[in-house]
């Protein structure tokens, strides 16, 4: 029997919800700033007007919404997924009112891409857009890939116990240190430290290249943000192509390739565990499948003679699949040069790579490396158990923080999540070759949305079907929250309807 | 009648000496465009081109040669924020020139401004050897077409009037819940 969520539950949602579209309205004030320290005085009324939306969406819920109850299980899944609708929404106001956008499901869709740290877009005539606006999308990815509930929970939620709830409700499941608040914070710490000294670099850089001081910083504090995230944003509609260096590359690969890690990683190398970064299932399996997918591509793409030389074609080949790998989305190559430079094999190659993706509880999407572990591992384990004699007790472990040995219980878990990612690139796929893009790229561009990656080949445009947006836009929603969360939003929905 | 033919005749002159303005004022359209070249690399690989465009965003010197790129878009001549119709992404090409040639180039594109046209003569490489694999035009000659101007963005009256309608309105939700935070509805069991 579904039972309908009581008015307490009502209540209880809707003020946690609320105080994280306030959280959202307090993040818009630095490109408010921004913009008013450029002088783009129609782009700074956008931001107040957005900021002033929030705030009485927020403070509406929490004057209307009073509880001292705490969150529940079901409460923090519906709190997260349904944060990030209300988010979504109330984040879109800027992109709306600057006129780049061609209609508001657009807009929906460059927020829901910049929180899920995907990178799709569909704002027209980027190179125009002020900097306000382009703060505020780099923020929107860096604010995502933190999680835009551990914001909530760093600064407006005050130590209370369904916290927890909230944070695994994002598609979070790490507790770094006991407390969950502390948790939110050490991410925090270990995220902002990497800004400091990865927008330093790249400014620097940037610099160097022949950039202005201004320009030099801003690229590089949204260049790292979009690397760091694995957001793949950048602020020219030429995507990191701009620089043409690189010294600029390989300091980008090295930001992706650490943000596509796990925070438990970052953790624990932050605190002197040097070697887990060696031992790591996830780091190794990162490493194995990348450089697959890099020898692959690689091998085709010399065949096609597509680059005059080696060096070139590593360079290329490398940096397209590490930021596909770690979901990122950065690009050196025009979107449609896949299609036209690097053939099937090349989209193909890619498309795996995305669709594993990074590490789990990182900003990064995608099936996972540990998962990608678990099942190799229960894949071989199986087949030991096939050549030992019967009676033989076949035990296999695998080392994430700690090691741990494999159960049929956590090999299930990590199976089913990865049917359940499989099927939704399957069916955003289906959609676009309903709209008679063939097979392969309809895939790539279904598996980028879906694993929160950005790359495109061109599919995704302002001028798609309507079907195809909202396809990739619930695509992208379900794999970055992995998919129990939003379940937990439709069945509260169902309950509300059909319950007793 | 005479008026009338005088009118007609001073037309025809004026809009004869302004002809060459009228010229000027004229962008040609880029065969092949950045499209194009995107899409049949083969076809254009190493062959001259001339393309013109948007000059956006910056230069970027690097010793005697810079890094120029141009938009070959539906934005090239008027901006959204000057009221272009919305009519997709930006497109354009990498150009690598110069750069003594780039100091004709007076504006870059931004939020702010419209960047000057420019067309420029060179080589079109599908994966240039000298820069990485990037696909690139290398460029001899640069002429300005049409020098940039500054984009003005006045803010829209109805946009300001919503701005202080709900600062005003969060204003006051925001004093109703501090004032009333105290009065918390007691929770009966789950």
């Amino acid at each position: 029997m579904i039972v309908r969520p009581r008015l307490s539950d009502h209540l209880v949602i809707g003020k946690y919800t609320g105080k994280v579209i306030i959280g959202v309205g307090m993040l818009m004030l630095i490109p408010l700033v921004t913009s008013i320290v450029f002088a783009e005085w129609d782009s700074a009324v956008d931001f107040i007007i957005a900021i002033a939306a929030c705030l009485v969406f927020g403070f509406g819920l929490q004057a209307v919404c009073r509880t001292a109850r705490d969150l529940n299980w079901s409460h923090g899944l519906v709190v997260a997924s349904g944060s990030w609708f209300w988010a979504t929404a109330f984040g879109a106001l800027p992109h709306y009112l600057s006129g780049h956008a061609g209609s508001y499901l657009d807009t929906l869709f460059d927020v829901m891409s910049g929180y899920t740290t995907t990178g799709l877009y569909l704002l027209q005539d980027l190179d125009h857009i002020s900097m306000g606006l382009n703060m505020w999308r780099h923020l929107l990815t860096y604010a995502g890939g933190q999680g835009i509930v551990v914001i909530a929970l760093t600064f407006l939620f005050k130590g209370t116990a369904g916290a927890y709830k909230v944070y695994v409700g994002e598609g979070k499941d790490e507790r770094l240190l006991p407390n969950v608040i502390q948790t939110a914070r050490a991410i925090w710490l270990v995220s902002l430290t990497w800004l400091g000294i990865g927008t330093l670099f790249l400014g620097v850089r940037g610099m160097m290249l022949g950039q202005g001081p201004v320009r030099a910083f801003l690229h590089g504090l949204w260049v790292f943000m979009g690397a760091w995230s694995t957001g793949g944003f950048a602020p020219q509609s030429y995507n990191t192509f701009w620089f043409h260096d690189l010294g600029y590359e390989v300091i980008g690969i090295v930001i992706m390739i650490a943000g596509s890690f796990n925070f438990a990683l970052h953790w624990a190398m932050w605190t002197g565990n040097r070697k887990e970064i060696r031992k790591n299932v996830e780091t190794i399996s990162f490493f194995i499948t990348l450089s697959l997918t890099t020898m692959i591509a690689t091998f085709f793409l010399a065949k096609a003679n597509v680059y005059p030389d080696a060096m070139s074609l590593f360079r290329k080949v490398f940096y397209q699949l590490a930021s596909g790998h770690t979901t990122t989305g950065f690009s050196t190559i025009y979107a449609r040069a896949f299609v036209t430079q690097w053939g099937p094999i090349g989209l193909v190659a890619t498309t795996v790579a995305m669709a594993i993706g990074a590490s789990a509880c990182s900003t990064g999407g995608g099936i996972k490396g540990i998962r990608m572990g678990i099942i190799s591992k229960a894949f071989l384990q199986d087949i030991r158990r096939m050549i030992s004699p019967e009676s033989a007790v076949i035990m296999q472990k695998f080392h994430h923080i700690r090691d741990t040995w494999l159960s049929d219980d956590t090999v299930r878990a990590a199976m089913t999540v990865t049917i359940a990612y499989v099927t939704l690139y399957a069916v955003a796929a289906l959609v676009g070759v309903l709209y008679g893009i063939p097979l392969e790229q309809a895939a790539f561009e279904a598996v980028s949305a879906a694993s929160n990656t950005g790359l495109s080949c061109g599919v995704t445009q302002p001028f798609m079907p309507s079907v195809m947006k909202v396809t990739y836009i619930f695509a992208m929603w379900l794999g970055r929250l992995e998919f129990m969360s939003i379940f937990a939003l439709i069945g509260y929905g169902m309950a509300i309807v059909r319950g007793k | 009648m005479k008026r009338l033919f005088t009118t007609i005749l001073l037309a025809a002159l004026f809009l004869l000496a302004a002809a060459p303005a009228f010229a000027a004022e004229t962008i040609p359209v880029n065969d092949p465009s950045s499209g194009r070249l995107v899409e049949k690399p083969k076809v254009y690989n190493g062959k001259r081109v001339t393309f013109t465009g948007e000059a956006i965003g910056e230069v970027m010197v690097r010793g005697g040669y810079a890094w120029i790129h141009l938009n070959d878009d539906a934005y090239m001549e008027r901006n959204v924020e000057e009221g272009a119709p919305l009519k997709g992404y930006n497109s354009g090409m990498a150009i690598w020139v110069p750069s003594d040639l780039t100091k004709q180039i007076d504006t870059y594109g931004d939020y702010k401004h419209e960047g000057s046209i420019v067309q420029i003569e060179g080589t079109f490489n599908a994966a240039c050897k000298e820069h990485g694999g990037d696909m690139d035009i290398h460029a001899d000659k640069l002429v300005v077409l049409r020098a940039g101007h500054p984009a003005l963005d006045p803010i829209h009256p109805l946009k300001a009037v919503l701005a202080v309608v709900l600062v005003a309105a969060a204003g006051g939700l925001w004093w109703l819940e501090r004032t009333t935070r105290t009065r918390i509805r007691p929770h009966r069991g789950v």
